[in-house]
């Protein structure tokens, strides 16, 4: 009888152990699979590959079309420019898959609706996975660093450290902000695939992932000041490759300032919304 | 006797058993349209960011630095029919392999398994569904693309086709070989994502392959899809060829010739294997 008042009563810490609780979970099954480490290992070099041998062709034999690039793009070393572009999508499109799709997973294993039930905070249920999602992008990142370093000797940590950290500590609250926003739609829709498409598509294209935006038709440059990963892009290319300073990319860092505040409310505004429907709908355990 | 005759196999019930596992792929596409829009969608939002990496570089004379490698001054036809030979290779891959896999999951491929087909066939029907409608969507990608970005094609279409042919049946037995590797490892989807990926890179699906590093050109070369799509280019945009179109068209069909019979035994070694052990029902 102690023991079911001790569990019904929620605290702080209560709350914490479910988080961990959830992020051990989410830690097991990453683990349980290693094939993992060869998606860690070689898709890092892989992806951007494609585009970093597309530029090489485009360049021209000696590197003849190479200034063109660079007058555009600010640099004409293209590979790193690429680099970074690809980095970050690919962080992105990592999150998409393993954050938005960790409670659709729930409904498909059965489990959501008994979880749901359990006396927590319900974004715990998400958060708790995004913990260990973001543990692990950042070894994707890490890994990402290393590689293009030994293999290619493109060095992405240059520039001011202070700065790079910054601009990291802001992505982070973005695209998890975007992860949590699109678990709650992926949970409302349930066609999941289709809607990675879309979103990473959305961001490949209009975010300048290998490219300078300004090559883009006007109309395209507007959606693309909707997007976060554009002013990241172009704030860390610049501090990575021109060593730029913080006044120099102040304008990018107060635009991500806004989408840090911002699109963590969204997913949380999103997650509720799509519990309150839930609980009135009875459509959790459907799929 | 109706019995007697259900269990004696013809080329006639094998047929049909490839027409039902085509037709039941066809329904599940239909099923899930969101998913079969975003099939035609897809391939332009990967197309664009090569248009507008190509537009970077370009100068008012077009991409001279593009040409001067390939002899192809259009550079968007040249990662066009990349594109879609790419498709092809993958709808091989995805059409064995996954299926295999998605019918491990789903429990039902121990029964499929008891069926009076030759597994081999049963394989084969699961690729058909997939290639028309890669052929549909390579129809769509195209039209698409010539309005958003615009290309042309001026040279010989039924050359290029034939020449795909002994491509794609040297893929059905590489098909075979990577379907044995998944019924061993039961896991696919890494798999099936890096070595599609690697195989239709290194092919120069989207570069040409003398850009590669010298260490790293000779994987390209040892590839015989990099032939097949060196000569389609060569065939419909007259570009310059790694080797005269003659000897890559022979390079291809000798890859027919070996890979079939090679794919082919290696399953049927493997599938040997998981009867033995009994571990077809495992995931």
């Amino acid at each position: 009888m102690l023991g079911s008042t001790t569990l019904g009563q929620r605290s702080f810490g209560s709350e914490l152990r479910a988080l961990l609780a959830m992020a051990h979970k989410e830690w097991t099954i990453f683990v349980r699979y290693p094939s993992w480490v060869i998606a860690f290992v070689i898709w890092p070099v892989l992806f951007p590959f494609g585009y970093i041998f597309t530029a090489k062709a485009l360049s021209g034999p000696g590197g003849m079309a190479a200034a063109t690039f660079g007058s555009r793009a600010g640099t004409t070393d293209y590979a790193s420019f690429i680099v970074i572009g690809t980095t970050l999508y690919m962080w992105l499109n990592i999150t998409l898959w393993d954050v938005g799709l960790q409670l659709r997973e729930e409904q498909m294993r059965g489990t959501l609706e008994s979880n749901w039930l359990c006396p927590i905070w319900r974004i715990s249920l998400m958060l708790g996975g995004s913990l260990t999602k973001l543990a692990t992008a950042l070894m994707f990142l890490a890994i990402t660093v290393v590689e293009f370093w030994l293999f290619f000797d493109i060095q992405l940590l240059r520039g001011n450290a202070a700065l790079l950290l910054l601009l990291l500590l802001l992505l982070i609250a973005s695209i998890y902000g975007i992860g949590i926003a699109f678990g709650s739609l992926v949970l409302r829709f349930k066609e999941a695939n289709a809607m990675v498409f879309l979103v990473r598509g959305i961001f490949l294209v209009f975010c300048g992932t290998t490219y300078p935006i300004e090559v883009m038709p006007h109309w395209m440059q507007q959606i693309a000041t909707l997007l976060p990963l554009t002013y990241a892009n172009r704030a860390l290319r610049m501090v990575i490759l021109s060593q730029a300073s913080f006044a120099d990319v102040w304008p990018d860092v107060r635009a991500l300032l806004i989408f840090a505040v911002m699109l963590p409310l969204l997913g949380y505004v999103a997650f509720r919304i799509v519990e309150q429907r839930a609980r009135r709908t009875g459509t959790l355990g459907q799929y | 006797m109706l019995n007697l005759s259900l269990a004696r196999p013809t080329w006639q019930s094998h047929l049909r058993a490839v027409l039902a596992i085509a037709r039941k792929n066809w329904l599940h596409f239909l099923r899930y349209p969101l998913n079969a829009v975003f099939q035609i969608v897809q391939p332009v939002m990967w197309l664009t960011p090569v248009y507008f990496l190509g537009r970077t570089f370009a100068t008012a004379q077009g991409n001279v630095g593009f040409a001067a490698y390939t002899g192809i001054s259009d550079y968007m036809a040249f990662i066009i029919v990349g594109s879609i030979i790419s498709s092809y290779i993958s709808a091989v891959f995805w059409g064995m392999g996954l299926a295999l896999k998605t019918e491990m999951d789903s429990g039902v491929l121990e029964s499929n398994w008891m069926t009076p087909v030759p597994r081999p066939l049963l394989l084969v029907g699961q690729t058909l569904a997939n290639l028309g409608i890669t052929t549909l969507n390579c129809v769509l990608v195209c039209v698409l693309a010539w309005l958003l970005f615009g290309f042309s094609i001026s040279g010989n279409l039924l050359a290029a086709a034939l020449t795909l042919i002994p491509m794609l049946v040297a893929l059905y037995g590489f098909g075979f070989a990577f379907a044995a590797l998944v019924l061993l490892i039961r896991e696919s989807n890494t798999l099936i994502d890096v070595s599609d990926f690697v195989i239709s890179t290194f092919s120069g699906s989207r570069f040409p392959v003398m850009v590669l590093p010298r260490f790293l050109l000779p994987i390209s070369l040892a590839i015989p899809l990099t032939y097949g799509l060196d000569a389609v280019r060569g065939l419909l945009l007259n570009g310059t060829t790694l080797l005269p179109i003659g000897t890559e068209i022979i390079i291809l069909c000798a890859f027919m010739l070996v890979m079939v019979p090679t794919g082919y035994g290696v399953f049927k070694l493997v599938e040997r294997r998981c009867r033995i052990h009994g571990t077809l029902g495992m995931h």
